[in-house]
């Protein structure tokens, strides 16, 4: 029954980070409602737009935007909000492995929230047609489709930089959610205010990704926003909370 | 098995720690008492390695905490029963610290009768829990491993006097077995009467350490408590 003094496997860090996004009630809640939205929002566009497939898959997006950085955020915040740092940090002192631990499942979430999002299109864009009596539009575009996926993990990874970086939800998820409001502001402000939005506002950045034709200007842009917003706080971030006293 | 040198943390105007250097040898307990405010966490923090030290050095098993492997194998601790997620359960606490640990589930309900949590009571989220069955559940989370070191931080608060007699007799039980046990506390009665040495603290400062019988000196051991940290309360900043 003793367990052995030697490092604990990574693998086994991942499982019981997985654990705790899901065994309390608010993460099951979370959870939840995204399934829901993504179904109802689905369904919705639908009997609206009209059975076309890969319109509908991309509505999902309108949601994704904003609960999957939110995901990232929560997931690795919530420890300080309600101390079980203490805990966590105590089984496992080397808290960049606990950080990549925490990174991983919120990122694979997004590619199952894509690939959910693109399974739910497919009945209703049928059933759509059916009830409407119209031929259903089945056209799909790879390109865009990988990209709208690689742009939800994206999204995801901003929220996790950000959560790490400030270690405070509410403050983290208003920077996340008001982001999109001041770029839409900047990009009023001129060519200046278009080529600051080009270069530095992810979601602006990432359209060229979701839309399945990214050049190489734009992956330049991509990458610059990407490193604005993901690679510098998440680095930045880690360092603070692998320095951080733990009260 | 622990051993502090020296230690000490400075804040900006503040030492929160001044010079603090004790040890707790093994099948021992080790009382760490002083008055609120008066650097226990902090120095408890920095033998876990979850805060630094400004100077000096803390060490479980002869190497810093946060060098050890797999730690809580080894050093069982309990640092504030408070901190816990209000929506997970008794049960699912243990389960992730034996997932952690790499230990079977059953361990979990082997730690739940040792400390006396009912099945159902388990079942429960912590929202609901009194800070006695929180301290029961931190008390068994740390000795999850079979720790040879265990190092709680206020184990007492909230526990109703059987379950401080309860405690008492686990800590002697651990010690017996050759644990070093290392525990703090406001309150002396709670560690008179399990502890063979007591560090007394007060103002980051180590006022005097030994068995209870050489730091009472023939008077109360709660007559030399209240002398020594009065004289330490009177003192300027």
């Amino acid at each position: 029954m003793t367990a052995t003094a030697a490092p604990i496997p990574f693998p086994r860090l991942l499982a019981v980070e997985t654990r705790k996004l899901f065994d309390t009630r608010s993460g099951k809640i979370m959870t939840a409602v995204l399934v829901a939205l993504t179904v109802a929002v689905i369904a919705a566009r639908g009997l609206v737009a009209g059975p076309d497939y890969q319109l509908l898959v991309g509505t999902a997006g309108v949601g994704y935007g904003t609960l999957l950085p939110v995901l990232g955020i929560f997931t690795v915040t919530g420890e300080w909000s309600h101390r079980t740092a203490l805990t966590t940090f105590a089984l496992e002192p080397r808290r960049w492995r606990v950080i990549a631990a925490k990174c991983v499942p919120p990122l694979v979430t997004a590619v199952l929230a894509a690939l959910f999002a693109m399974l739910v299109a497919v009945p209703v864009t049928a059933v759509v047609a059916g009830v409407e009596g119209v031929a259903p539009t089945w056209d799909v575009d790879v390109a865009a489709l990988l990209g709208w996926t690689a742009s939800c993990v994206l999204g995801v990874a901003s929220g996790l930089a950000l959560g790490l970086l400030l270690l405070n939800a509410p403050a983290a998820i208003v920077i996340s959610l008001s982001a999109t409001i001041v770029w839409s502001g900047v990009r009023l402000l001129g060519d200046l205010g278009r080529t600051l939005a080009e270069w530095l506002d992810l979601n602006t950045a990432a359209m060229p990704l979701m839309a399945g034709d990214l050049t190489g200007a734009d992956a330049v842009r991509l990458a610059v926003a990407a490193a604005f917003w993901i690679v510098v706080p998440a680095v930045a971030g880690t360092v603070r909370v692998t320095r951080k006293e733990v009260t | 098995m622990i051993e502090l040198s020296n230690l000490t943390k400075a804040y900006k105007d503040v030492k929160a720690l001044d010079d603090v250097s004790f040890t707790v040898a093994a099948g021992s307990v080790t009382g760490f008492l002083g008055p609120n405010g008066a650097g226990k966490s902090t120095a408890l923090r920095i033998l876990v390695g979850l805060a630094r030290a400004t100077s000096g050095s803390a060490t479980v098993l002869g190497r810093p905490y946060a060098e050890l492997h797999n730690p809580a194998a080894q050093v069982g601790t309990l640092l504030d029963a408070g901190a816990q997620h209000p929506g997970r359960t008794g049960r699912e606490v243990l389960t992730l610290g034996a997932l952690t640990l790499g230990l079977p589930k059953q361990r979990v309900d082997e730690i739940l009768d040792l400390v006396g949590l009912t099945s159902k009571e388990s079942r429960r989220t912590l929202g609901g829990y009194s800070l006695g069955m929180r301290q029961r559940l931190g008390i068994g989370h740390a000795l999850l491993g079979s720790p040879r070191v265990l190092i709680l931080d206020e184990p007492a608060n909230g526990l109703d006097p059987q379950g401080i007699q309860w405690m008492r007799g686990l800590l002697r039980g651990l010690a017996g077995a050759g644990c070093a046990v290392l525990l703090s506390s406001h309150l002396l009665h709670e560690v008179e009467q399990v502890a063979d040495h007591i560090v007394l603290i007060a103002r980051g400062r180590v006022l005097a350490k030994g068995t209870p019988a050489e730091l009472s000196q023939g008077r109360t051991l709660e007559q030399t408590f209240l002398d020594l940290t009065s004289h330490a309360d009177r003192s300027p900043a």
